[in-house]
């Protein structure tokens, strides 16, 4: 039998459950930062008036209003500048590509389409972040998008007026076990002799997104947008065992269960107008499930034993305490709907080039309780105005039979100044007022080969 | 002291599940290479010995040369299912005979798409995506105990997804050229654990997950021969794949102790760098292929690391050392071919038949490896139980294609036994003892179907 406990593994594990939660909710960067540049200046306002890649992440159902391939590709950067008590507290910007195809067909004589969206971070896929509940963080945009998006669907075009669209985003649970062994000696660190053996999945995880868009008229239409819940489990499983110098042995089994991850099931109401042939508004109103908030809180078993050894331990060596217990305190969130609003003039229609200016807001109230106790999951009301340009190129080129687009956004998002007053005056943080900003800058450039670029015509 | 769940461990327990999260989360991102380097991609081709350098079509084109997305004419959306059973053994003392019988299954997705350029790039340039995903996992990872029974480049190989794209290029003069990649996913972090000022302990956990990518490159040239078939040559250039996890464990601040840092660390995932070439005789109904793949496998490292960092020189450089093994390089040869048959107007019905012999990248004598046996208090040699073994595989499948005036849809069929030819591994300690002897053999059945339509 070669394994035996081993103190210093047990020690460095062990004493990492003191005010601990797991990882942090995630969710979508979209949902924070948009999808698309023309999208994002109109507020996110897009689920009846958005097309091409976009319709990935706004409705799906809109792949089906392309008629020729389209191809897209941009970058955006968004820089948080959150603070509290006027101290930045250096939250991570969210930057990295965003991109996505369309490719539409017919199928049986109907309009159909296949697309890809997909959002990927500069630095990262994703990242798991686990602070002490009573550690202050951003809760929405300390962790939470820091991650990948990709989502893939199909729509069809049954009449004129109709589209359907569906289609799966894709993430991944973790299961496993860790098993470290051997002899650790806390005198001489380096003749410790471990060994590790991981035995771990990465399991699917699939959630639906399906739209509809009906066009009321030439000048009218109308959305609605269902997105799924998911939930990343982690279910872990560690053995660690093992020789501590020669003078006793320790026995560390862990079984876990958890919710790391999180994100709402949301339903979006929208619509589009064409008020003018060159000027549209859109609006979109977005219901958040935040009140099905899964806290991450683990579900353990555990085993710990580590006898003192024979006489005693040494006087140099402290043997290992058991760190306090901690109370994991819930998160309590509530639902929310986000209202969203955009516009879109046409400045330049000339027969090769059309130009674009673009506005919208939206205004997103904070679903976190007031942390009046020992947590503290800082968020604020959020308002966003932002700004875009666009310009459509056509017939560029024999080699280019179709249109080149560009466009720009930038968005300011103001999360207002509040103070949060602790429930006891021996809170270990205190009182504190918490604001910021958020500036998102970014721009896509599509080709696409039906020429499209005169959305004001469409409904 | 003991504490079999209650309060009091709990916070032990919270701690030790972030640590876990971050050390099991890394090995998520883990498999031991790609299943389309085992089986290659694709249902069509799959049934020709997985060959296809020199004229796979459309979203397989991807994997087998990406050169050849540039033949792309029309939007395809191809679906199917792909199923399999490995069925390993080791026998001999202390082995436990059959190891694994593991099925495999899983989704194919691919699509292909013609960039509709004008001009002189007018019918010259296609894209391929080609997507596998595993029904139950998207990655198996295993690191295990080297003198555990395992097959470490069969037994996970198959429990990986595929994410790979391709665009090709039609230069003209019989010349096409081709980029693509395949992507993947590795983990790195850190768990830091300290005492603060106040006495409490706090944690510091973060994991990311960083894309890795591999390009591939391809060429082929049609050969200027006479006559109604197409002699043609494809070269596919993929390099290697390699996702290391990597988690370091840090405890070193929680008191005096001097605790080791721990580096929770593997190779989660390795394809080796590869060079296919391939002969393919194409007439209108009829295609026969040979190729040869070199892959590039004495570059492998193994996919165990040290656990404990040393204080100079970091991990590796003190403590338990994992074995060394002398990986080689290996070929591969395969064969295939496809037969045509109209069978009414529109229709086209196939039959595929082809085959393969890979070599083991396993040398037949492993160094021993090294574990701490508390009943000797030091540290023993044990074995390394590593098996692989030479595999012949016999591949075969039809299809159907259908065209104008029947709907744009292909139906294809695949079947494959791979038998791994027996052969002995010998484990030894440094001075030539024999620590473990066995036989690997066994056999691979695979299956998958695919359905794709042109819109």
């Amino acid at each position: 039998m070669l394994a035996r406990p081993t103190r210093a593994a047990l020690v460095a594990l062990a004493s990492l459950g003191v005010g601990l939660v797991p990882a942090t909710a995630l969710a979508n960067p979209p949902d924070t930062y948009g999808f698309g540049s023309r999208e994002t200046a109109m507020g996110n306002a897009a689920s009846a008036d958005t097309r091409g890649f976009a319709a990935n992440y706004y409705n799906p159902a809109n792949l089906a209003r392309s008629r020729g391939l389209e191809i897209s590709v941009g970058y955006f950067r968004a820089d948080h500048t959150l603070e509290m008590n006027g101290r930045d507290n250096g939250v991570d910007p969210v930057k990295g590509i965003n991109g996505g195809v369309v490719v539409p067909g017919k199928l049986f004589g109907i309009p159909f389409a296949f697309g890809l969206g997909v959002h990927l971070p500069d630095d990262r896929i994703s990242r798991v972040r686990a602070l002490r509940q009573e550690q202050p963080r951003w809760e929405l945009y300390d962790n939470r998008n820091q991650r990948l998006f990709l989502a893939a669907n199909l729509a069809i075009e049954p009449f004129p007026w109709l589209q359907l669209g569906g289609g799966l985003s894709f993430m991944s649970s973790t299961r496993g076990k860790l098993d470290i062994s051997g002899a650790a000696n806390v005198l001489r660190p380096d003749d410790s002799q471990l060994r590790h053996e991981v035995d771990a999945d990465l399991t699917a995880i699939r959630y639906p997104q399906a739209g509809v868009r009906v066009a009321l008229s030439e000048r009218i239409a109308l959305a609605a947008v269902y997105r799924g819940e998911f939930q990343l489990g982690l279910d872990l499983s560690a053995h660690l065992s093992g020789d501590i110098s020669g003078l006793t042995t320790a026995l560390y089994e862990l079984e876990t269960h958890s919710v790391n991850n999180f994100l709402p099931q949301q339903a979006v109401f929208g619509g589009s107008w064409l008020l003018t042939r060159d000027v549209r508004a859109s609006f979109d109103a977005t219901w958040m499930n935040w009140a099905a908030y899964v806290p991450p809180v683990a579900q353990l078993d555990v085993v710990l034993d580590i006898p003192p050894p024979a006489g005693g331990w040494p006087a140099t060596i402290s043997p290992p305490q058991t760190p306090a217990p901690t109370r994991i305190v819930p998160l309590r969130m509530h639902d929310r709907i986000i209202p969203h609003l955009g516009a879109e003039w046409r400045v330049l229609d000339a027969r090769k080039l059309q130009g674009f200016l673009r506005g919208g807001y939206e205004y997103s109230k904070t679903p976190i309780d007031p942390q009046t106790g020992l947590t503290n999951y800082v968020d604020r009301d959020r308002h966003t105005f932002s700004l875009g340009i666009g310009l459509t190129a056509r017939a560029l080129a024999r080699e280019l039979p179709g249109s080149l687009s560009l466009d720009l956004h930038a968005a300011l998002s103001e999360l207002v100044s509040a103070t949060t007053s602790k429930a006891s005056a021996a809170d270990f943080v205190g009182d504190y007022t918490a604001r910021g900003h958020i500036v998102n800058l970014g721009a896509m450039l599509t080709v696409a080969f039906d020429g499209w670029g005169t959305p004001q015509e469409e409904p | 002291m003991r504490a079999v769940g209650g309060t009091k461990g709990r916070a032990v327990r919270t701690g030790v599940a972030i640590a876990l999260a971050s050390a099991l989360s890394l090995a998520s991102a883990r498999a031991e290479a790609s299943p389309e380097d085992l089986f290659g991609y694709g249902a069509r081709t799959s049934a020709m010995g997985a060959t296809g350098t020199a004229f796979a079509g459309g979203y397989e084109s991807a994997w087998h040369n990406p050169a050849l997305a540039s033949d792309v004419r029309v939007a395809k959306l191809t679906l199917g299912y792909t199923g399999g059973l490995l069925r390993l053994a080791a026998r001999g003392e202390g082995l436990p005979g059959r190891t694994s019988s593991q099925a495999v299954t899983g989704t194919t997705i691919g699509a292909e798409i013609p960039l509709p350029l004008g001009g002189i790039f007018a019918h010259r340039l296609g894209i391929a995506l080609a997507f596998y995903e595993p029904t139950d996992v998207v990655v198996r990872g295993r690191v295990l105990y080297p003198e555990k029974t395992q097959f470490p480049m069969l037994d996970n190989r198959a429990q990986s997804v595929t994410i790979r794209a391709g665009i090709g290029a039609d230069l003209g003069y019989g010349i096409r050229v081709g980029a693509g990649f395949a992507a993947l996913a590795e983990i790195v972090g850190t768990v830091v654990a300290a005492t603060d000022a106040t006495g409490r302990v706090g944690t510091r956990v973060e994991d990311q997950l960083v894309a890795t990518y591999a390009p591939t490159l391809g060429v082929s040239y049609d050969l200027p021969l006479k006559g109604p078939e197409l002699w043609r040559v494809g070269v596919t250039y993929r390099d290697s794949l390699a996702a290391r996890f990597s988690v370091i464990i840090d405890g070193t601040k929680l008191s005096s102790l001097q605790i080791p840092l721990f580096n929770i660390s593997g190779l989660a995932q390795y394809d080796p760098a590869q060079v296919a070439v391939e002969v393919a005789r194409k007439e209108q109904l009829s295609v026969l292929a040979a190729q040869v793949v070199y892959k590039q496998w004495s570059r492998f490292n193994g996919v165990l690391e040290p656990t404990v960092v040393c204080t100079e020189g970091g991990a590796g450089a003190c403590g338990l050392i994992p074995p060394k093994i002398d990986w080689k390089d290996t070929l591969v040869v395969r064969l295939g071919a496809d037969q045509g048959f109209r069978i009414a107007r529109g229709a086209v019905l196939h039959a595929r038949a082809g085959g393969f012999f890979e070599t083991t990248p396993l040398p037949s004598e492993l160094a021993g490896s090294e574990a701490y046996s508390q009943g000797a208090k030091g540290v023993v040699a044990v074995p390394t139980r590593y098996f692989d073994s030479d595999r012949l595989a016999l591949t075969a499948g039809t299809g159907l294609t259908l065209t104008k005036p029947l709907p744009p849809i292909d139906l294809d069929l695949f079947a494959q036994y791979h038998i791994l030819l027996p052969r002995t591994v010998t484990s030894v300690d440094p001075s030539g003892g024999v620590l473990s002897q066995g036989e690997s053999s066994g056999h691979i059945a695979v299956f998958g179907m695919t359905a794709g339509i042109t819109f």
